[in-house]
């Protein structure tokens, strides 16, 4: 049995969740398979409705 | 986007692939590819040096093809790594040619040629997919000649244009200006190269080219006339239409009459039946940044409806009609046709007016479906998880982040397509659950 946690896919989703578990204290494991993490959100200018940064 | 980077309870492993995953809740065994950079990680800083060197341009994925890059990079300037890697389908040395320059630029001496995949063998107890979608490619729907008319756009190359660090920096230049600049640029080179080779002749000979080809008679010149006239002419072919496309270039500006189409591969049979949930609010937002970048930029946005669902998505949506131009237009675009000067024409049904009217733009954005990702049931095959009808994961109403497998968990656009809140809403759920599966916890009697 382990605690481990495979989270796959670094988009805003993915990372978000990796965030969380690693906050509570959770070891995890984030697979991406581009060269960096960000997915489509790193694409994005702004977003809404606050037309904040996206990265 | 840092913080995953540095925080210690995350190993990041960018580049790698999920390539088997065995096992049930609390002890699955994961085994991970981790693709060759051909850069080594523990040695490369990001510093770019070797990005700069590299003599091979490639399409630039990140901006949508409309920038290039090079065969050795970084998925974009920010990006978390920052290590970089080769391009191996445009690599001069993994396609068998000499080059190398990257590796000796490299100070910090991480490039390796010779560098090997490795696979990975993990133990982990839960499995969050977050696999993310792909942009609906809307050259499918041949009525809105996607691709044949240079000025209908995506959203998401669109959101490339707005960027202050894309390709046109921020201003939105037409895609088909784009194209005579980069034409222009190519000759005004070609051109300057012939002029350098002209200029050497004419300090020889102290008369101009031009008026040495004014007197010119092929039958009573010697050798050395003759080069120089087919040089003359040679440069003539260039010069001319570089003037041409100087003339057609001089009256081109920005874009600023902006067309959005709604639903493009979304609420359509023939693709997607659903709604993509997000489209709405980004043609709205994408018509405000353009409006707060130059603030003559009129849009129209054509829609059967506008689904502003959110909270503080309807003010935005009215904040955006009265102060940046924005008009909704219901109806549902029948066809784009090619107009003058390369401006797309629209042809459709005024609903409120019950007319078919026709409007010309300077550029059309056309809002794509929120499609699976490529590979979705690669995926679920290694995962041995469901897909639904469209080809997302498969999830119960009652459990929604439940895959058909106890144990793991889908989150974001795998899940269904919904926008950057409801992503991150998600995602901290799956988390949770993530966390319930791992601790298994007894469950607690009711009594």
């Amino acid at each position: 049995m382990t605690k481990d946690i495979l989270v796959l896919g670094g988009g805003i989703a993915g990372i978000q969740s990796s965030l969380d578990l690693a906050e509570m204290g959770f070891k995890v494991y984030l697979v991406e398979s581009l060269p960096s993490i960000g997915g489509k959100m790193a694409q994005l200018d702004k977003t809404f409705p606050t037309n904040d940064c996206a990265i | 986007m840092l913080d995953v980077g540095r925080h210690p309870n995350i190993e990041l492993m960018a580049y790698s692939e999920l390539d088997a995953l065995e096992g049930e809740a609390g002890a699955f065994k994961a085994t991970v590819r981790k693709k060759v950079r051909y850069v080594d990680e523990a040695k490369c800083t990001g510093c770019g040096a070797c990005a700069e060197a590299c003599p091979t341009p490639v399409p630039d994925r990140y901006n949508e093809g409309h920038a290039e890059r090079k065969a050795i990079y970084s998925w974009f300037a920010q990006g978390i790594p920052s290590t970089h890697a080769i391009d191996t389908e445009y690599c001069r040395v993994m396609n068998g040619k000499k080059c190398g320059i990257c590796q000796k630029k490299c100070e910090a001496g991480a490039i390796d040629f010779e560098q090997k995949e490795e696979i990975l063998s993990l133990d982990v107890g839960a499995v969050i997919v977050a696999t993310g979608y792909d942009v609906f490619d809307p050259s499918k729907m041949p009525e809105y000649r996607y691709t044949v008319l240079d000025n209908v756009v995506t959203a998401m190359e669109f959101e490339r244009f707005l960027s202050a660090s894309g390709p046109t920096e921020g201003h939105i230049y037409r895609p088909s200006d784009l194209k005579l600049k980069a034409e222009r640029a190519d000759l005004a080179k070609k051109a300057a190269k012939s002029m350098k080779m002209l200029k050497k002749i004419e300090d020889k000979h102290g008369q101009s080219s031009k008026d040495f080809f004014e007197s010119f008679d092929m039958d009573t010149a010697d050798d050395d006339q003759k080069k120089w006239a087919a040089k003359y002419e040679a440069y003539l072919e260039v010069a001319k239409p570089l003037a041409r496309l100087e003339e057609k270039l001089a009256g081109t500006g920005t874009a600023k009459k902006l067309a959005f189409i709604q639903c493009v591969g979304s609420r359509d049979l023939r693709f997607y039946p659903f709604c993509s949930g997000y489209c709405c609010m980004h043609s709205i937002k994408e018509a405000i940044i353009a409006h707060e970048h130059d603030n003559e930029t009129n849009s129209v946005i054509f829609g059967m409806d506008i689904r502003a669902v959110g909270k503080g998505f309807e003010e935005y949506k009215v904040r955006g009609e009265n102060k940046s131009n924005i008009r909704y237009k219901r109806s549902r675009v029948a066809e784009i046709v090619k107009g003058d000067d390369e401006r797309p024409v629209l042809i459709y049904e005024d609903t409120q007016d019950q007319v078919v009217k026709k409007e010309d733009f300077d550029l059309v954005i056309l809002a794509t479906a929120c499609a699976p990702v490529k590979g979705t049931s690669k995926i679920a095959g290694i995962l041995d998880i469901e897909m639904d009808q469209y080809g997302f994961f498969k999830t119960q109403a009652q459990q929604p982040l439940d895959t058909s497998k106890p144990g793991i968990f889908v989150c974001g656009c795998a899940h269904s397509p919904m926008d950057i809140p409801e992503s991150v809403a998600q995602a901290s759920s799956a988390a949770a659950r993530a966390v319930q599966a791992v601790l298994q916890a007894p469950a607690l009697k009711v009594s």
